[in-house]
């Protein structure tokens, strides 16, 4: 028998050999040169972009006319301008509705079903299954909007009137008579395979003994997902989340390709509007603080998420 | 650890690379005397017509002892994506040397001193005094600079089907007033059940449903609305509500094709599906109608052209209004401040706008000549629909703005948006607009 005395860290730090501390202090610069590109780029091209759309947000900046040759600072005049214009609200309701249906519903839910199914050990055919829930992952954004563009078209030869058509339905104008809900269906179709495979993982760690030992005490499949399986998965389901809203909020360009904000701006999810005022009309100042309105309000979720979830990221 | 060391110098070396080989500027001048210079081009008449016309610049300047290659810079866009692309361009200093601009985006590029003022260059050059008087007028914005050498122009109208309206036995005379046009409107509605009549509204049609759709009826009925002078916009001019009220009408009549109209590319089902077909009998139009819309090589032909489509002008819209064209400057070749090929860039401009060459593009588009001495110049001269446009010219009305013309554009984009998805009438319309203009003018724009 033998007994082990722990000692204290600074007892082992002072026990190194000094082998050991030179191989560490010679390994420093390689470590900073090996992070150095990677860090220089993250401040080159996120930190410090978001720093400038920031001072950007409290200036009447434009890029065309004459205000675009001496900018000014404006305080706050930018914010109070979008907190109060119906547009910019609306918007943010529109991406509210868009999240909330598409990603949080929508691609969670969904996702969690499919997961569950391949998850069986008696589904068939689980390959073709999967392979065509991943397929929308791998399809470039252009293409999937393009490709929906066709199946939600008015005309009759659109897929979708084409299926409607076999039960004597008209053709309908889908993206003009339910516009958001076109652009959520699209858009669930879309995540749901990113979805799946985070919670195909979790699943495969939650013990087969405690689902056994519930199953035992009488539990249905129902009861066993509620109380067993969904505790033990809190946190890649919050982790999904929280990835989803950060996306699906600054969702653009399946959204503008297949309605580019309308009919009548039932579509122009915040993004969208970001993009008029920025860029079609110039507008640098309003839209990067209506840019910064919005990251608030992302990091405010992202909280709420994690708190949820207590994960520590 | 050696190897670590590699690794990572490896890695630093590559990052380093490719980040300096990003950051290099491509000549465009060589050792041996060859001045590179680009156009750019975003609609596929104007680059096919362009492109066939680059030889011969590069031989006319050999002839002179220039050494010049011009490279086309072709993507086809609408309307606002080339307008956001080259802004960007323009500000990194990337753009190129020669751009083709139409003439709503040249007082904002002017304003922000994106583009080199030509008033020099045209001064020195033989073809500018050909050019009509008015045209030059409307040509110097804001701050009395000439920024583009307009190449084309054109006269806005009404154009109607023809063929169309006399089967349902409907008058084909110019109508007097709007009065008189939407009470044929109404009588086409009822025999058809259709929406007899575009003009651009809403926010889908961009930064034309000013341009092409609203501001060529206020022009006709009130000149005030913006001054040169001041630089300012008088949104309580008289016109705006006026014209607020006839769109409201237009709409509360059901003659509009509202639906089309919200859509994204709304001239698509209207102009190039509706006109085309003749289930909209009448559409607001330039001279590129013609040729680019609907001409045999066009985007949407319509069948012995001439013959069953006619142009009316804009009927007067309030008492003491009579009927009108619209004219408007089309396209103008500038070239931006930061362009090292400014000379070279500039005869570019002038041989594009002189002779067979710019007789060979207004023909390719569609437009009318912005000079008097194209007349006998073929192509152009057997184009008699073009040449009827140019002698329009001088009668048509216009009213040149200047800076805040974006920001109008987008207050009546979303004003005529209220109105076409049923949440406004007119009046509610104006005062949105008027509230939205004010907001993105700011005050010193407003008089």
């Amino acid at each position: 028998m033998t007994s082990t005395v722990t000692a204290p860290a600074s007892a082992l730090a002072a026990s190194q050999p000094p082998a050991r501390k030179r191989r560490r202090r010679r390994s420093t610069p390689l470590i900073a040169l090996l992070l150095g590109p990677a860090a220089v780029l993250i401040i080159v091209f996120i930190v410090a972009p978001a720093v400038y759309g920031m001072y950007l947000s409290f200036t009447n900046t434009q890029l065309t006319g004459f205000a675009a040759r001496s900018p000014k600072l404006v305080g706050f005049d930018n914010y109070a301008y979008l907190l109060t214009n119906a547009d910019f609200l609306s918007s943010l309701g529109h991406t509210g509705e868009f999240v909330l249906y598409s990603a949080i519903i929508g691609q969670t839910v969904l996702g969690m079903v499919a997961a569950i199914l391949l998850s069986r050990p008696w589904i068939r055919g689980k390959g073709i299954f999967g392979a065509a829930i991943l397929m929308p992952m791998v399809v470039p954004e252009v293409v999937a909007s393009l490709t929906w563009a066709s199946v939600l078209s008015n005309n009759s030869s659109g897929t979708l009137n084409l299926l409607t058509s076999f039960f004597g339905a008209g053709s309908t104008d889908w993206l003009q008579v339910v516009p958001l809900a076109s652009v959520v269906a699209v858009n669930i179709w879309r995540g749901i395979a990113f979805a799946m495979i985070m919670f195909q993982a979790a699943l495969e760690d939650v013990p087969v003994e405690l689902i056994e030992a519930a199953r035992i005490d009488g539990a249905r499949a129902i009861q066993v997902f509620r109380h067993v399986t969904l505790p033990l998965i809190r946190g890649p389901v919050f982790l999904y989340l929280l990835l989803t809203t950060i996306s699906t909020v600054g969702a653009f360009g399946l959204v503008y390709f297949l309605t580019q904000g309308g009919p009548a701006g039932q579509t122009r999810i915040a993004a969208i509007y970001i993009y008029e005022r920025a860029l079609q009309f110039s507008q640098i100042g309003i839209g990067s603080a209506a840019s910064m309105i919005l990251l608030a309000i992302v990091l405010v979720l992202g909280l709420v998420y994690v708190r949820l979830a207590k994960v520590e990221v | 650890m050696k190897r670590s060391r590699v690794i990572g110098l490896l890695a630093a070396s590559v990052v380093a690379a490719g980040g300096l080989s990003a950051c290099s500027a491509s000549s465009n001048s060589n050792s041996d005397g060859v001045v590179n210079i680009s156009i750019t081009e975003y609609q596929q008449t104007r680059i096919d017509a362009v492109n066939k016309l680059i030889p011969g610049f590069e031989a006319e300047m050999k002839k002179q002892g220039k050494n010049i290659k011009v490279t086309m810079v072709a993507d086809v866009l609408t309307d606002d994506q080339f307008k956001t692309k080259i802004t960007q361009q323009l500000i990194a200093g990337q753009a190129p040397d020669v751009l083709d601009l139409g003439d709503s985006v040249v007082p904002g590029f002017a304003g922000a001193g994106y583009l080199a003022p030509l008033d020099d260059y045209l001064n020195n050059w033989d073809g500018w005094s050909h050019y009509y008087p008015q045209i030059k007028t409307a040509s110097a914005r804001q701050d009395g600079h000439v920024y583009d050498l307009v190449h084309e122009t054109g006269v806005q109208n009404l154009f109607y089907r023809k063929d169309v309206l006399t089967s349902l036995g409907i008058s084909t005379t110019q109508p007097a007033t709007w009065d008189d046009l939407l009470a044929r409107m109404v009588e086409v509605k009822n025999k058809t059940g259709g929406t007899p009549i575009v003009i651009p509204a809403g926010t889908a049609w961009g930064g034309s449903t000013w341009t092409e759709g609203f501001q060529p009826i206020l022009g006709g009925t009130d000149k005030n609305y913006y001054s040169l002078d001041t630089g300012k916009w008088d949104l309580n001019s008289s016109g705006f509500h006026a014209v607020f009220d006839l769109y409201s009408q237009l709409f509360s009549k059901g003659l509009l094709p509202v639906q089309d109209l919200q859509n994204p590319n709304p001239w698509e089902p209207t102009k190039y599906v509706g006109f085309p077909a003749g289930t909209i009998p009448v559409a607001a139009q330039g001279t590129s109608g013609w040729k680019f819309d609907w001409g045999p090589a066009g985007k949407a032909p319509i069948p012995d052209l001439n013959n069953v489509v006619d142009t009316w002008q804009y009927p007067g819209l309030r008492s003491g209004d009579t009927p009108y064209g619209w004219s408007g400057l089309g396209f103008g070749f500038g070239i931006p401040e930061k362009s090292q090929h400014k000379d070279e860039a500039m005869l570019l401009a002038e041989y594009l706008s002189a002779g067979e060459p710019l007789a060979d593009q207004l023909v390719s588009s569609g437009a009318a000549s912005p000079r008097d001495d194209l007349a006998d110049v073929k192509p152009y001269a057997d184009e008699p629909k073009l040449i009827a446009a140019g002698k329009n010219l001088a009668s048509s009305v216009y009213v040149p703005t200047g800076d805040g013309a974006d920001q109008i554009a987008q207050a009546v984009a979303a004003a005529t948006e209220l109105i076409i998805s049923g949440t406004a009438d007119g009046d509610q319309a104006y005062d949105a607009f008027k509230k939205d203009a004010t907001d993105l003018l700011g005050p010193s724009l407003i008089k």
